[in-house]
């Protein structure tokens, strides 16, 4: 018992530590970059080693190798630049608070989820403007969050399992509890959002694979109504959006609250659920970081409208750039349509006006993301920009997304853990990893 | 009495307006149908404008670049194709006497303008406001702004933002519509919504004869047939009531114009400009539909009538809905000239932020702002507007200082200056570098890589020709001539050069260069073909017509190819129909799909192949007959004869047709009474016309019916008869005509004397296969046909033993035995086709069978040559592999570059051949034989210029504009093209006609296969007479004076080169070492 409670906070200091010693090269970039990426190899590594140690999640374990890797791409992503570097030790903080969530099953867990949650809202609040009034909701959003956590912690069943499935609803975004994921995608600063877009519904996941099968008939059906909801509105706003952020976090929700019906319908926590958040979330991450090379050169703030041409002017750029937005409209060979069509083929779903939606809901997202990466690629070449195609680094970013994207597209979901077949029952309560 | 006043006024506005039009249409070219491509300037109707002012308004309008990119012209520059002398040589009259020093080093103005030019610097790149990409020189480029800071000053956002407002104030109705300016503004796609509309009609309604259903009313012409149409679409662009405010639109297209034009309140002043925007927002489609309001007598035209008023009474409707509408939901104000106007003047910062949101280049923030403030409909603008000029403005001058470093970074690198000192410099002195680069942007630098461009070949060409060039002895100098294997004359065209080249060295051939129609201007009708072609340049009117008749020896066989003919055209006509059906295609598919098979594995795999086998079945089912020409003009009463024949049976038909008759049934005499009785248009039934129809059975009834169903449907009545009279007295030439014809021509061509047992007049035509600009292979000077025809008919007068009689009275004596020939030269495969052998007489077979045996050899020569230029084809190919590649070529219909032969075209020379004989001048310059001797008036002289020229003018701007801007003057990638209504290319299936030239044609890759320059003429004629000739031309003074057209002469009494100035004046060009004072010139 001891020796797991260990492994557990080795998995989580690994990068906590890194993050601390990061610090001793605080005044030059380029090493403090480095320093960090081999900070989160090094925490994939130690989760790869410790995996046989560690008590394998309902979801599996694919989440604890995905994170260390996501922190990674989103590193590579990133310019050497001495403004991005409290995003890079944040990229390890959350890091390392992540894993702790996900390795440790008790109020320890709980307790990284607060720390993490807290630093979030104080982020957010730091890069807070008066232009994007909005993200004030997301702060709220989060704060509910967090009380929700506290709640989870003092209180028992039944609040303690609705205030975990709140805190899960906050994490993976699920209407109308999505402002927080959508603040967090547009206005944290550098890198961070293409990490927390897979770190948060990560945790979520993580959660709710536990807490599906303890919540009420009716509360399924309600999240299962709000998951409808959710993924048609992602879908209806992503296309509405003239900036990538904002498209991308709706598409995210889009693609999040299809995972929340099937989990709603079925209630059966298994390791294909975690393919697909770690597919969506991966592929949104490295959209995210395909268009943090385009800010990097053009400026944080540029409007998308004003790029265009980049297909001529940044061939390997616009290669990659396809090849992600092929993966985000989930088509195969990606993780992203593997996921999905594992939660297809294993739930006992019958043609229903759900089904109908979420696939819809799919669909539209040929549309809208189409649409952005035409826009970016093709049209006119404008010859006021100056054009630098892909870095080392951020090839070397797009091209992990890619090959993990067509690792996870290929490899069967067993890998990552054993499918659980069994019904739930109310015996599951006591599996709550978040109550006492 | 004031109803007649209103009458007339509305007359005397209506009339107004179409000069207005006609005057707006000056901007776009005319659009030629495919069938017949001509080429043509695109600016055409602006060459009374120098040639820079011309680009200046093509930008303007049609948004076209006139030069190619700076970049293609730097590359030139380093492959020394653009050499520095030239360089500096055209730059010289742009450098100012001024220097400044930064450390030891002198910099003057010439230097930056030179770097400017071959470095970039000028590169309009926006500076990012942040932008985070690692760079080496970022600290120095920092501490460069830090030093420019004290003098690079801008002025307040306010003052930027008025002048913004008032410039596009001044810009609206000029330069930018309203439909522009509410898409600009609000970011609608209004004009993008018109354009698709006007497509839609103008494809429908122009279409001859494609579509499988054609638009109904369309003999109401363009507008009526719209507005018949269109008042029953159930939704137009979201145009509210957009049913009832068409059918309240008035009758008269001028009057629907005029009251567009009011409601969105154009001012008078502004019109002509409003509208030339508007007809340049679809060139193409304007540009053919102006091209068929001048058609008067095209049948298209005469059965629907479209026009450019018409157009634009549609343009603008739609324009004024939308326009309103936008502006309405917007701005809540009329979408007037006045209102947005004032709007602008009022509200210059809520315009500012709107504009540049829609373009792009408001940070996203504040987009988003924008966006929310717009459409809260709020008073919000004010803030937004003082945060960003508080937050935005000044990131944005850091980032205008920093651009302003980098720039002179970059010019310190290309002046090998250590760029440190720039840091310690005065900062005067970096602003005064500063500021020359920024004075000399590069849309000012066209100008001058064109010049350099064409001063190095030029300087190549004239190099070559004045070694070349020796002076002719004088008359008793002169050798007599040996008497020439033969003689052949080619088309002027470039591709004619290399293989007379070729030709001539092969053995003592001589050649001569002549305008494809060999001053032969004929409608053209072939044998069993139902319209005429019309065989001469575009610029000309025909006077004559000539038929392809069989020979007259061949009557038996004739019925059987027409019966045979007629089986095959009865076979495409049904497949098609079964194609185009709406139920048959189910059943085609299945039946007779895999058929399809068979061509489309031929025509893929074995291309030539294919080709030979269809031949050869085509050729077994209908063999080719020999046949001749109708040259000679009918007498009055074989005219009369020919006539009655016609309209005899004519009636035959008609008898057969309406009354059901049996043709045995039908006597001469019922024929002829009723041809006199619907020409006379007697009301009265005579007693023989009586009686022969009695015999036949036909009551009197039937008869009454009859006579009026010939007079109306038939076209039998003494009007259309004496039409027809008419037509058939232009047939052929007299005697006189003919005489005149053959006399002009070798005149012209410089060969009077000394002629060859045979001479040949060699056409060109070309063959391709899927490939809609086949007719831009064609002979231009033949209005895009093949010159056979001409060929033949210049031949066949040259051999009339009276047209030689007539011809020794005018001092031109051909020997007996000299025979003409006809031929056409095949561009795509060089092979040359004689014509009429039959009547070559049997004392010149030797001598026919050694000129076929040379001009095969020629044509070798030639492939090989032209094959190495193919950029598919590696390496040389030997003789016998450069055959079959070209044919290979012509028939593979996947080839988007047949033959790629007239591309590359820079110069013509009109002059005797001994200037460039044995010259390889690389397939590039029209040759026009010329011998100014034989033309002590100038009048032949005054017939190159002001014809053959404007036509090599035309091929030679149309392959520049292609080549210089290929998607706005040119045609875009043949990929993506699509056939028309028959008449035109689009690009996929929705966009305007495309102009120009294929990007393929032009473009090997990135790189231009044609270097585009301007034409340069060289004459060997005395000044004098050449500056008699542009003093009589407006013409040629356009050309010349505002620099369409370079000049050189080669003065031959002299022997001394000139170069025509723009001033009027001639400038020597002494020698070549000093060759520069020419290119400065």
């Amino acid at each position: 018992m001891m020796e797991g409670a260990i492994i557990s906070w080795l998995s989580a200091g690994v990068p906590l530590l890194g993050a601390v010693l990061s610090l001793a090269v605080w005044s030059k970039p380029d090493r403090l970059k480095v320093s960090a990426i081999l900070v989160s190899l090094v925490s994939l590594g130690a989760n790869v080693g410790l995996s046989g140690s560690l008590t394998t999640p309902p979801e599996g374990m694919l989440l604890l190798y995905l994170l260390p890797l996501a922190a990674c791409v989103s590193l590579l992503g990133q310019p050497v630049h001495s403004d991005h570097r409290p995003s890079w030790i944040m990229t390890l903080l959350f890091l390392g608070l992540g894993l702790g969530v996900l390795t440790n099953h008790n109020v320890v867990g709980q307790s990284f989820l607060l720390v993490l949650l807290g630093s979030l809202i104080a982020l957010l609040f730091r890069h807070h403007t008066a232009l994007w009034p909005i993200s004030w909701r997301g702060i709220g959003t989060y704060g509910v969050g967090a009380l929700c956590v506290g709640v989870s912690v003092i209180t028992g069943p039944p609040i303690s399992a609705v205030a975990s499935l709140l805190t899960c609803a906050i994490l993976l975004p699920l209407v109308p509890f999505h402002e927080g994921h959508v603040t967090a995608l547009t206005r944290l600063p550098g890198g961070l959002p293409s990490f927390v877009v897979l770190l948060l519904p990560a945790l979520g996941v993580h959660g709710l694979t536990t807490v599906v099968t303890a919540v009420p008939e009716v509360a399924a059906r309600t999240v299962s109504l709000f998951a409808l909801a959710g993924s048609l509105y992602g879908a209806i706003k992503a296309l509405a959006q003239s900036r990538v952020r904002l498209l991308l976090a709706y598409s995210s929700l889009s693609f999040f609250s299809i995972l929340w019906w099937f989990v709603a319908a079925a209630r059966t926590p298994t390791p294909r659920v975690a393919v697909f958040v770690g597919a969506v979330g991966l592929v949104t991450s490295g959209l995210l970081v395909a268009w943090q090379v385009i800010r990097t050169r053009y400026g944080d703030d540029v409007d998308p409208q004003a790029i265009s041409g980049l297909a001529f002017t940044m061939p390997r750029y616009a290669v990659l750039l396809s090849l992600l937005a092929l993966a985000a409209m989930g088509l195969p060979p990606f993780g992203v349509f593997a996921g999905f069509m594992g939660l297809l083929l294993t739930s006992s779903l019958t043609p229903s006006v759900g089904l109908f939606v979420t696939l819809v809901a799919w669909l539209t997202a040929s549309w809208y993301i189409m649409q952005m990466v035409q826009q970016l690629l093709f049209g006119v070449r404008r010859p006021d920009l100056r054009y630098t195609d892909l870095l080392r680094t951020e090839f070397a970013s797009l091209m992990m997304v890619i090959l993990v994207l067509l690792a996870l597209g290929g490899a069967s979901s067993n890998l990552w853990g054993p499918e659980q077949t069994a019904p739930p029952t109310s015996a599951n309560v006591e599996a709550i990893t978040w109550n006492k | 009495m004031e109803q007649v006043e209103n009458r007339s006024d509305i007359e005397t506005r209506r009339m107004e307006l179409r000069g207005i039009v006609r005057l707006a249409g000056e901007v776009i070219a005319q659009y030629w149908p495919m069938r017949t491509f001509v080429h043509h300037n695109p600016l055409h109707s602006l060459e009374y404008l120098p040639f820079e002012d011309a680009v200046r308004r093509g930008q303007q309008f049609l948004g076209g670049d006139g030069y190619l990119p700076s970049h293609v012209y730097r590359g030139y520059l380093k492959t020394g194709r653009i050499q520095a002398a030239h360089l500096d040589a055209a730059v010289k009259p742009l450098v100012r006497d001024k220097h400044v020093v930064i450390g030891t080093h002198r910099i003057t103005h010439g230097e930056v303008l030179r770097a400017c030019l071959a470095e970039g610097l000028c590169t309009p790149i926006k500076e990012p406001l942040d932008d985070q990409l690692p760079d080496p020189s970022r600290n120095l480029i920092d501490r460069i702004a830090a030093n420019l800071a004290s003098v690079l000053t801008f002025p307040d956002l306010r003052e930027r933002i008025r002048a913004i407002a008032e410039g596009d104030r001044a810009a609206l109705g000029r330069w930018l519509t309203l439909s522009h300016w509410c898409d600009d503004t609000f970011g609608t796609q209004i004009v993008r919504q018109i354009n698709d509309q006007l497509i839609k009609w103008c494809e429908a309604f122009l279409d001859e004869g494609h579509a499988t259903w054609s638009m109904p009313e369309r003999e109401n012409g363009l507008y009526g047939a719209w507005k018949v149409l269109a008042a029953q679409e159930w939704s137009l662009c979201g145009i509210k009531h957009s049913r009832r405010k068409i059918a309240r639109l008035p009758d008269h297209p001028e009057d629907a114009l005029l009251e567009s034009l009011d409601a969105l309140g154009i001012p008078s002043d502004l019109r002509q400009d409003y509208l030339s925007l508007q007809l340049t927002a679809l060139p193409g489609w304007a540009g053919f539909i102006k091209w068929r309001e001048q058609q008067r007598d095209y049948p298209w035209q005469r059965a629907y009538p479209a026009s450019l008023v018409k157009f634009l009474a549609i343009r603008l409707w739609y324009a004024r809905e939308l326009v309103h509408k936008a502006c309405r939901n917007e701005l809540g104000i009329e979408g007037r000239y006045d209102a947005v106007s004032a709007y602008m003047q009022n509200h210059p910062e809520e315009y500012y932020l709107r504009r540049q949101r829609v373009a792009g280049r408001l940070p996203a923030l504040y987009a988003e702002e924008v966006d929310r403030v717009r459409h809260q409909k709020g008073n919000g603008w004010g803030a937004v507007i003082e945060r960003y000029r508080t937050e935005v403005v000044p990131r944005q001058v850091v980032a205008a200082r920093r651009g302003a470093a980098r720039r002179l970074l970059a010019l310190a690198h290309a002046l090998e200056i250590e760029p440190t000192l720039l840091t310690e410099s005065a900062p005067a002195d970096l602003k005064q570098l500063f500021d020359w680069v920024e004075a000399f942007p590069e849309s000012d630098h066209g100008p001058v890589w064109l010049k350099a461009f064409e001063a190095g070949y030029q300087d190549r060409l004239l190099g070559r020709m004045w070694t070349q060039s020796r002076r002719p002895p004088a008359d008793e100098e002169r050798a007599p001539p040996t008497r020439p294997c033969s003689q052949s004359v080619y088309c002027l065209d470039v591709r004619s050069e290399p293989f007379r080249r070729h030709l001539e060295s092969i053995g003592a051939h001589e050649t001569y260069g002549f305008a494809g129609f060999f001053a032969a201007f004929i409608l053209y009708r072939a044998w069993g073909k139902e319209h005429d072609t019309e065989q001469f340049p575009v610029i000309m009117r025909a006077k004559h017509e000539v038929r392809e008749i069989p020979r007259s020896y061949l009557d038996h066989r004739v019925s059987q190819h027409e019966a045979r003919t007629k089986w095959v055209r009865a076979g495409h006509t049904l497949l098609h129909d079964l194609k185009e059906n709406v139920v048959t295609p189910y059943v085609m598919v299945e039946s007779l799909g895999w058929f399809y098979g068979v061509p489309i594995l031929g025509k893929t795999l074995l291309p030539s192949l294919y080709r030979r086998c269809t031949a050869w079945l085509r050729h077994l089912f209908v063999p080719s007959l020999s046949t001749t020409l109708t040259i000679d003009k009918l007498a009055p009463a074989e005219t009369a004869e020919m006539l009655a024949a016609e309209q005899q049976a004519l009636v035959r038909r008609a008898l057969q047709e309406r009354t059901g008759v049996r043709r045995s049934r039908i006597t001469h005499d019922l024929v002829e009474a009723l041809r006199q009785r619907a020409l006379n248009g007697q009301e009265n039934l005579g007693s023989s016309l009586l009686e022969a129809a009695h015999r036949a059975g036909l009551s009197t009834e039937t008869l009454n019916t009859l006579i009026e169903a010939l007079r109306r449907d038939y076209d039998l009545n003494a009007r259309s008869a004496s039409r027809h009279k008419e037509r058939i007295t232009r047939m052929g030439f007299t005697i006189e005509e003919q005489v005149l014809t053959v006399d002009t021509a070798l005149r012209m061509m410089g060969l009077t004397m000394n002629f060859a047992r045979l001479v040949l007049f060699c056409a060109h035509g070309s063959t391709s296969d899927n490939n809609p600009y086949e007719s831009a292979l064609d002979c231009g000077a033949c209005g895009g046909n093949e010159g056979k025809p001409n060929a033949r008919v210049l031949a066949m007068m040259a051999n009339n033993q009276k047209v030689r009689e007539g011809l020794l009275k005018t001092g031109i004596k051909i020997p007996p035995d000299t025979h003409f020939l006809a031929g056409q030269m095949n561009t795509t495969t060089d092979e040359v086709q004689l014509f009429d052998l039959e009547d070559v007489p049997p004392t010149h077979r030797a001598d026919l069978s050694r000129l076929q045996e040379d001009l095969r050899e020629a044509a070798e020569l030639t492939r090989q040559e032209r094959c190495a230029r193919f950029p598919d084809v590696r390496r040389a190919l030997k003789r016998k592999n450069a055959t079959s590649h070209v044919r290979r070529r012509g028939s593979d219909w996947s080839q988007v570059r047949p033959e790629w032969g007239l591309s590359g075209n820079a110069a013509f020379i009109i002059g005797r051949r001994e200037l460039t004989r044995g010259l390889d001048l690389e397939g590039r310059v029209f040759l026009h034989s010329y011998d100014y001797r034989l033309d002590p008036s100038n009048r032949l002289l005054e017939v190159l210029l002001t014809a053959p020229q404007v036509v090599a003018q035309w091929i030679n701007m149309e392959h520049y504009f292609s080549a210089v801007d290929n998607e706005t003057y040119g045609s875009g990638s043949k990929v993506y093209h699509n056939v028309v209504g028959r008449l035109g290319i689009m690009s996929g299936p929705w966009s305007d006609l495309r102009l120009g030239l294929a990007r393929q044609t032009v473009m090997n890759g990135d790189v231009p296969y044609h270097e585009p320059m301007r034409l340069l003429t060289i004459i060997e004629a005395p000044c004098e007479c050449i500056d008699r000739l542009i003093a009589r031309h407006e013409i040629l003074r356009h050309f010349y004076h505002n620099k369409w057209v370079h000049l050189v002469t080669l003065d031959p009494e002299e022997w001394i080169w000139y170069r025509y100035r723009q001033t009027g004046t001639w400038s020597v060009i002494e020698n070549q070492s000093n060759r520069r004072a020419f290119t400065e010139s």
